[in-house]
């Protein structure tokens, strides 16, 4: 059959990329710093999470939207820290993605929040890929991983603002490295801040806060000049 | 493992394509899919038929472009492909290199329609 090529060239995320800015925009306008954590299954990110909003909500209104495949487990879990959370349940979706967190905004009032969390997907693959309108990606990585596993996945630790190494307080029973978990993730991303953290103890977990505190005055600072 | 959504983005940016250069049946579709976009090929083109099925692009064939993944070493001061799991390491001179030229492509490139 004879045919003729038509040429479109476009980015098939671009819906996603777009509806992505759209939320940008509106979380410039409420001036609410958004953190989206990434992390393979089982990393810490409600543990760490839990413990954020426990220590965050007694001076910053903070909340948290919650991805999961299956279950409102998380979303219960992080509930008892008294801050506003919704779960997302994705079903066949391996991550979420900007549409999924517009929706959930629509049908959620929990006034304005100073930082919103996202708790993605337990997945270092597809997340990476999803752009949920955030201002800060934090990737976390827990002692019992693998030193390697940036190497395995440097999309998620190449777009990541921060790493954070959870469990901290098992590393010398499980033989963690730290040398070699560092030395992996700069090599996909040499200039990102590193933190090693235990929500269980609490180590490090006073830095993590205050580097959170410092983007939500800044966040809430960029507002009010734009209201001004 | 977002296959089969990214194939469902394929039909709509397909579609619009479909209503601006008005033709009403694809016979083939072209893709250039990154080493790093996430997207398995064989998991595409199995998306790929669920998804079409009963729309304009039915029946039509995928071609998928597959592309490396490549850094820009600043130390060799020229564009390098890392070994396969290494991360981003440069081949030549092992420094780290974050600078990612290409392989998150995941584009929709060209159809082929009946003339």
């Amino acid at each position: 059959m004879k045919y003729r090529v038509v040429s479109i060239e476009q980015n098939i995320l671009r819906k996603n990329d777009a509806l992505a800015q759209g939320l940008r925009a509106r979380f410039a306008a409420s001036g609410t710093l958004v953190v989206n954590l990434l992390s393979s299954p089982g990393s810490g990110k409600t543990t760490l999470l839990q413990e954020t909003l426990a220590r965050l909500s007694r001076r910053r209104r903070v909340g948290a939207l919650v991805g999961d495949q299956a279950t409102d487990n998380d979303a219960r879990r992080l509930a008892a820290s008294g801050a506003p959370v919704k779960q997302i349940t994705t079903a066949a979706e391996c991550r979420l993605d900007a549409d999924m967190i517009g929706r959930a905004l629509d049908g959620w009032e929990p006034g304005r929040l100073d930082a919103l969390f996202i708790e993605n997907v337990g997945n270092l693959i597809c997340p990476a890929e999803y752009d949920l309108g955030e201002d800060l990606r934090i990737v976390l990585f827990s002692v019992t991983e693998g030193e390697d596993k940036p190497l395995k996945y440097p999309l998620a630790f190449n777009t990541a603002q921060l790493a954070l190494i959870t469990k901290i307080d098992i590393a010398d029973a499980v033989g963690f490295d730290r040398d070699a978990a560092n030395a992996s993730i700069r090599h996909v991303n040499p200039g990102v801040s590193i933190l090693e953290t235990s929500a269980r103890t609490g180590a490090g977990m006073d830095e993590w806060i205050a580097f959170v505190e410092t983007l939500i005055d800044r966040k809430t600072a960029a507002r009010e000049v734009s209201v001004r | 493992m977002h296959e089969l959504s990214v194939a469902l983005s394929m039909i709509e940016g397909i579609a619009d394509s479909a209503a601006r250069d008005g033709f009403e049946r694809v016979l083939a579709v072209h893709v250039r899919v990154g080493a790093l976009s996430g997207i398995a090929p064989e998991a595409l083109r199995f998306s790929w038929k669920l998804a079409s099925a009963g729309t304009l692009a039915e029946d039509s064939t995928l071609n998928i472009e597959d592309v490396p993944l490549v850094v820009f070493c600043e130390r060799c001061g020229s564009e390098r492909k890392p070994r396969p799991a290494s991360g981003l390491i440069c081949p030549e001179c092992a420094t780290a290199c974050p600078i990612i030229v290409r392989g998150r492509d995941l584009q929709l490139v060209a159809v082929e329609v009946p003339e």
